[in-house]
């Protein structure tokens, strides 16, 4: 039996209670998201999840992945229609299980090429490192177009098509200036990057566009810049201009017990040089630090509002206090946890010291070691598990309810179109290590 | 089947538009009828092929099992979905199904990080003592040049280039041949397939170390520290032994297999590498101890049949390690010097002793890197 015709004639009904209507729009076809999730929920999830990747020794993180993506796409709202993820844990594990197969004759042959006394061994390390960042690349984006082919809105998928291994290229491309230009060039990086994913990504018939333009982020990022990068570079360059490096070098290399005066005698100003250099450090670090949140808030706001689908148009309303609220809550989080973990550590290093005492040979050692190492790995969880529903989920949330939408009378119109895809990037990026959430 | 309601709302979305349908659900007795608010059908699915679909709370969203159209029906309405729950057995909205089915995930990913653990503690080095006769000598000797030429960039801190090795100077010619005389003595007694190539390093650590291939780096800090030519003898016997158990192919199996079964398998979570690193540590310094107790019985066998002092070995060994320290033993590569002491004292025979090398030769050889 399949669906009928919307046209075809049927028996005459009762007539149907419609359900509570979503939130009325001010204007016609313009709403926000709505996130509807519980955090005490999350919390449960989160925390279950934590212990069971303890256990598990991590294997539990395909099945807690899929939970939480579920968890999130159900409780997230646009125009009073929930998102669903309809991906499972399993396709997970297999997506792994492939990329293993791909990546174990690969880490082989390069294990094998790094014993070649020749050109081969000497490049073996700089070609794996570069195979494996292009991998990294073309595992985002084949990730990428797992999750949104996992994503059902009002019934219609959503796809992305497009070659992985061009975007890995362009990536690789765009990270290469990125890191040349000490990050100038980052938001025509990004701009370039997310128009390539949005071009490629389809809800149903509808193709995705990116709006966001370079040059704008680069006006809004520049103070940030300069105020991160500026201390930094004038100290460099102050170092690279007033120190004589050939003395200097030549004062290394003799070495032995008066290096320290002979570095003084050679360029007097290296005491200067140094200490300009060491604050413009911890400044850099420090403003980094502190600015790290309104950056955030930048580049979400910017990338939101850039989304476009057709007719349909998004325009982000996030403020940057939003974001510092959402630091500042985590911190409060971690020193909380943090003050827990002390007394915890203390009775643990109580009970091994008396272990030491009562056995003292290999077993109370052995038991310390194991001690030692779920302690680390239960902290670790826990702080992960702190940021996920503190941050992540706060910034999920932040994100959606701040999103103005518009256009959305077109989403009647829209077909339904694209398949499914295989979970193999996901895996892929699993094993790499890139995978995002 | 008795159900307190028959119909309600629901919403629902036909797969192959996004319009939203504001429709009445009616449950017949075989199949689940939706139906538009002007009354004609849009969809009529059986019970059996129901698929409950991950939803907000308080909602029950359902599709068809298997269909590629991606047909959706939301119900808000409690009533109707218990009813609906009733009538399907493919709706457990308990989520008793899916508790058993996690249950058995947990529980079969336990088993399985157990059986890895076991396989990595006693498989692998299992593995690894097996496959190090196959490996062939040509691959070992490229590897030992290999690791010959990072060690030296490791060990020449100082940079000193072809210098590094002792004997190149005029006055330690003499020295050189003593140690060649020492070492082809050795070399013979212990007829090994490999050759040995020996040479002392201007390090004034007292420590010695075999690579693949046969290479034996003697440092010239335990030359200077020893009180006999047999206490020299005895520490390169115990590297030969390093060599005819080729130890350097066995241990990059090891490390290999511990890499992958630990690394590739396990890990990616928060806090994994640090089970990752712990794990290995542990396991790579249990095999290494192993490794150095069959060493010192291979040396002290070798000593014995060439009629030198076999516990000449154990001297130096207390002497380099001075007190022994306290400490977590299970981190130490070497096993603890007293037990060593112990084991070489329990497997040297008492016999009447020939110096390998002769008082001018042994006077020699202490020169070997200069010095007065």
């Amino acid at each position: 039996m399949t669906v009928v015709d919307a046209t075809a004639p049927g028996a005459p009904a009762s007539v149907p209670v419609v359900p509570p209507a979503p939130p009325g729009p001010a204007r016609p076809g313009v709403a926000t998201g709505r996130f509807v999730g519980k955090q005490a929920a999350y919390w449960r999830l989160m925390g279950r999840g934590a212990v069971l990747l303890l256990f598990t020794l991590g294997i539990y993180r395909f099945w807690l992945a899929t939970d939480q993506r579920r968890f999130l796409w159900a409780n997230t709202e646009i125009a009073g229609d929930a998102l669903e993820y309809t991906g499972t844990a399993r396709e997970l594990l297999i997506g792994f299980l492939i990329a293993i197969a791909v990546l174990v004759p690969i880490y082989g042959g390069f294990s094998l090429a790094a014993l070649d006394l020749g050109i081969v061994g000497d490049i073996s390390g700089a070609a794996a490192f570069v195979l494996l960042a292009l991998f990294g690349h073309f595992a985002i984006f084949r990730a990428r177009r797992y999750r949104l082919t996992r994503t059902v809105f009002r019934g219609i998928r959503l796809h992305q098509t497009g070659s992985a291994w061009l975007y890995a290229v362009y990536a690789m491309f765009w990270w290469v200036v990125t890191l040349a230009t000490l990050g100038l060039t980052y938001p025509w990086a990004q701009a370039s990057l997310e128009r390539y994913k949005l071009r490629h990504t389809f809800y149903g018939d509808v193709r995705g566009r990116f709006a966001g333009s370079g040059t704008r982020l680069f006006v809004r990022g520049i103070l940030m810049w300069f105020l991160v990068a500026g201390p930094l570079i004038a100290g460099l360059a102050y170092a690279i201009t007033t120190i004589n490096w050939t003395a200097l070098g030549e004062a290394i290399e003799r070495g032995g017990e008066n290096v320290i005066g002979r570095i003084e005698s050679s360029s007097p100003n290296f005491g200067t040089a140094l200490g300009f250099l060491s604050g413009a450090f911890f400044w850099s670090l420090l403003a980094a630090t502190v600015l790290y949140p309104a950056f955030q808030a930048m580049t979400l706001r910017w990338w939101t509002s850039g989304l476009r689908f057709g007719g349909m148009v998004a325009q982000s309303r996030l403020r940057t206090g939003q974001m510092y609220g959402v630091y500042l809550r985590f911190m409060g989080y971690s020193m909380v946890f943090g003050m827990i973990v002390g007394v915890v550590a203390g009775l643990v290093f109580i009970i091994i010291q008396s272990l030491f005492k009562l056995a003292g040979d290999q077993f109370a050692e052995a038991g310390g070691v194991i001690a030692g190492v779920i302690s680390y790995v239960g902290v670790m969880l826990g702080y992960s598990t702190i940021y996920q529903v503190i941050v992540k989920l706060r910034l999920w949330r932040l994100n959606f309810e701040t999103a103005e939408l518009s256009g959305l009378e077109a989403l009647d119109q829209v077909k339904a179109a694209g398949v499914p895809s295989s979970a193999f990037g996901e895996g892929l990026a699993d094993a790499l290590d890139v995978g995002g959430l | 089947m008795d159900v307190a309601v028959r119909s309600g709302p629901g919403i629902f979305f036909d797969g192959t538009t996004g319009v939203r349908h504001a429709v009445s659900v009616e449950l017949d007795r075989d199949a689940l009828l939706v139906r538009a608010a002007e009354g004609h059908l849009l969809a009529c699915w059986d019970y059996g092929e129901l698929e409950p679909l991950s939803a907000p709370e308080g909602m029950l969203r359902l599709g068809r099992l298997g269909s590629p159209v991606l047909a959706r029906l939301e119900v808000h309405d409690a009533a109707l979905a218990a009813a609906i729950d009733q009538m399907a057995t493919t709706v457990d909205r308990s989520g008793a199904t899916e508790r058993r089915s996690r249950t058995k995930v947990v529980l079969w990913s336990i088993a399985a990080v157990v059986s890895l653990v076991i396989v990595t503690i006693f498989g692998v080095p299992l593995l690894a003592d097996r496959l190090t006769p196959y490996v062939p000598l040509s691959f070992e000797r490229r590897l030992g040049e290999a690791v010959d030429k990072q060690i030296r960039g490791m060990l020449d801190t100082d940079h000193k280039g072809e210098r590094f090795e002792c004997g190149s100077g005029a006055t330690e010619q003499e020295g050189l041949a003593a140690l060649k005389r020492l070492g082809s003595r050795l070399e013979s007694a212990a007829s090994l397939k490999v050759p040995i190539t020996l040479a002392v390093l201007r390090k004034p650590e007292a420590n010695a170390i075999a690579l693949p291939g046969g290479r034996i780096y003697i440092f010239d800090g335990l030359i200077k520290r020893a009180e006999t030519a047999d206490e020299v003898a005895g520490v390169i016997a115990h590297e030969i032994g390093h060599v005819a158990h080729r130890d350097g192919t066995r241990s990059m199996l090891q490390a290999a297999g511990l890499s992958f079964m630990l690394g590739m398998v396990l890990g990616d979570f928060v806090g994994g590498g640090a089970v990752v690193i712990a794990g290995r540590t542990l396991l790579q310094t249990s095999y290494s101890r192993e490794v150095e107790r069959h060493a010192d019985a291979f040396g002290v066998e070798l000593m014995t049949r060439l009629n030198a002092d076999a516990h000449a070995l154990g001297a130096i060994l207390v002497r380099i390690d001075g007190s022994s320290h306290p400490g977590i033993k299970l981190l130490l590569d070497h096993p603890d010097t007293r037990d060593r002491l112990a084991a070489i004292k329990a497997a040297a025979l008492p016999k009447t002793i020939t110096p390998l090398l002769s008082p001018a030769e042994w006077t020699a050889l202490k020169r070997i890197c200069g010095g007065p």
